[in-house]
């Protein structure tokens, strides 16, 4: 059963488009939502939580349909959203607990999972303080225990890193990374930066002005990304369009030849630079990093763009 | 052994939760009970909790100046009655109204906390139940309660107890039905204005002002300007048909200098008028909360 299916999902602001008749499919798991502000991750996340309603198109988390059997579905669903939520003059404690009852947890239960979220989230000491008194860290924590207080089956994080510093960030993957393997749920990442998805997920969703670019595995995504960088001392063009033909992955930049593909690639590229009397002045591995992928993904012809 | 247990370090690691998942009567009542709680500031500082309880005592003072005389003076004293209680507290009510509405339901708005409730097994119409139901109880405190102490007092206050309630015991319907009318209504227009603002002062002073500026308009309009157009005025005054219902029900005449008295309309019209006030406000903030964005 996938986790999380749409179909032409789509949601229109006047004036604004902002998902795109969505439809995606996504195994369970720890899944990055990717795109640039504005993409539609906020609407996306928005519409399954039954926050706003989508234009046309339907979606199921849980297989449960997101409208008509919404209420039944955010028993399971945790939401952290990207902005500030909190209430300023009542301890962590008071409050994650109100809200697990909100969720239908007896008294006394609440209190208890209150206390084990907060342990979980590094909050344990000072979950009796009032929450106006919390560093922007310690809120996004308290962000976080509100979201998993009940035991959910999908936690839908919209950029959980939001406002931290760099140790902080670290702290709050690291934090969610754990949740997801450590507790066996289903985690939506919500995030702009592509750093943040390959520490933490292992599915990622690319969308781009509301419409899907890609969604695939992390592993997938690095191995194509597995390929070499071919530095040469000419045109490298003629030498992308042959190796191209030859049926390899090839994109050029100037005298940068990115290339992916199997081990007969050393050979092609070697044959190549001969018959265009080229000079091959560094050969290398790729770094496997989503980065160039997604970049790839989002400009379909990187040579026109880096022209 | 404690020497023993020292240095041990359980790591329970994260256990699921099988217990049980309440359903949305569960939720309601929960936040029912917080915002109850919130109304008088319970669980917060002692700035929270100044207003609402100050009033409160307030609201009560009538009923126990009147029982202080009748202990001291010995002997019927009626100073204050049951049918005009709120017309010496209706200041106080209108205050209560406006610092408690908006901290019940401008506070979510303005902290976004409302994104998390309405993202959870929980109804917006829930949500708007819960809150007009705590103000609705809060303001009993301030109605109710006095009444009854008023009744219970000058029941003890006088010589003959078992004739005291065969002769008042009639007057134990319309104190129950006039103060939770009254709250139900009160409560209403103050969440249905307070819900329309995150902002707290505008919401304070809205709500100050539907409730004293129409209860003056509605005053000078019944004594100066013919009946046709004083009418509406005073039917819009939340204060006037507050005073209305309760004469009707506890079945007596308004003061003949009164506004009211001018008007001589039929006390059933300001009944009908604070149920469909009551009504239609919890329509508003229905609608409201059904179309706020989260």
């Amino acid at each position: 059963m996938p986790l999380l299916e749409t179909d032409r999902l789509t949601k229109e602001y006047p004036g604004v488009t902002a998902l795109d008749a969505l439809t995606l499919s996504v195994e369970p798991g720890i899944i990055g939502l990717m795109g640039a502000n504005g993409a539609g991750k906020s609407t996306l996340i928005k519409i399954l939580l039954g926050l706003i309603p989508a234009t046309s198109g339907s979606a199921k988390l849980l297989d449960y349909d997101v409208v008509r059997e919404g209420l039944e579905l955010r028993r399971y669903v945790g939401y952290m959203p990207e902005h500030d939520c909190l209430p300023t003059d009542v301890s962590a404690t008071d409050f994650v607990s109100h809200m697990a009852q909100i969720n239908g947890l007896p008294g006394a239960a609440a209190r208890e999972r209150t206390a084990e979220v907060l342990r979980h989230v590094g909050l344990f000491e000072s979950r009796y303080r009032d929450i106006r008194g919390y560093s922007t860290g310690m809120k996004q924590r308290v962000k976080l225990a509100q979201a998993l207080v009940h035991d959910p089956r999908v936690l839908l994080l919209d950029e959980p890193t939001n406002g931290l510093d760099p140790a902080g960030r670290d702290d709050m993957l690291d934090l969610i990374r754990r949740t997801g393997r450590e507790f066996g749920i289903s985690i939506f990442l919500s995030s702009h930066l592509l750093g943040e998805i390959e520490r933490v997920c292992d599915h990622l969703v690319v969308i781009e002005a509301g419409r899907l670019l890609r969604a695939d595995s992390i592993a997938s995504f690095t191995r194509e990304t597995g390929g070499l960088t071919v530095e040469v001392d000419g045109d490298a063009d003629e030498m992308a369009k042959r190796l191209h033909a030859q049926g390899f992955e090839v994109t050029a930049d100037r005298h940068i030849l990115l290339i992916s593909g199997s081990d007969d690639v050393y050979d092609a590229i070697r044959d190549e630079a001969v018959d265009l009397g080229l000079g091959i002045i560094r050969m290398e591995h790729r770094r496997h990093q989503l980065e160039d992928l997604f970049r790839a993904a989002a400009n379909p012809e990187p040579e026109a763009t880096h022209a | 052994m404690p020497e023993e247990a020292q240095g041990n370090i359980y790591d329970l690691g994260y256990r699921g939760y099988e217990g049980p998942r309440l359903g949305r009567g569960h939720a309601i009542f929960t936040l029912y009970k917080s915002s109850l709680r919130s109304a008088f500031g319970l669980g917060r500082g002692f700035g929270a909790k100044f207003f609402p309880m100050g009033l409160t005592v307030l609201a009560f003072f009538p009923a126990v100046i009147q029982l202080a005389i009748a202990a001291l003076a010995e002997g019927v004293v009626d100073l204050f009655e049951a049918a005009s209680y709120y017309g010496y507290t209706q200041v106080i009510l209108a205050i209560f109204c406006a610092a408690v509405a908006p901290e019940l339901v401008g506070r979510d708005q303005r902290t976004n906390t409302l994104t998390l409730y309405f993202s959870r097994a929980f109804q917006r119409l829930d949500y708007a139940a819960a809150k007009y139901a705590a103000l609705a109880t809060a303001l009993l405190a301030l109605t109710l309660a006095p009444q009854v102490l008023l009744f219970i007092g000058n029941g003890f206050a006088g010589e003959d107890l078992p004739g005291y309630i065969r002769d008042e015991w009639t007057q134990v319907a319309p104190i129950v039905v006039s103060a939770v009318l009254l709250c139900a209504y009160i409560g209403g227009i103050s969440l249905a204005i307070a819900a329309q603002t995150p902002r707290r002062a505008y919401s304070t002073v809205a709500i100050l002002a539907a409730f004293m500026v129409t209860w003056i308009i509605g005053d000078i309009l019944a004594h100066t300007v013919e009946r046709a157009i004083a009418l509406p005025f005073v039917l819009l005054a939340p204060f006037h048909v507050m005073r209305g219902f309760t004469l009707y029900l506890f079945g007596e005449d308004p003061g003949t200098n009164s506004g009211l008295a001018q008007l001589d309309v039929h006390g059933a019209i300001y009944l009908v008028t604070a149920i469909a006030f009551a009504a239609v406000t919890a329509a508003l903030l229905y609608r409201r909360y059904r179309e706020l964005a989260a």
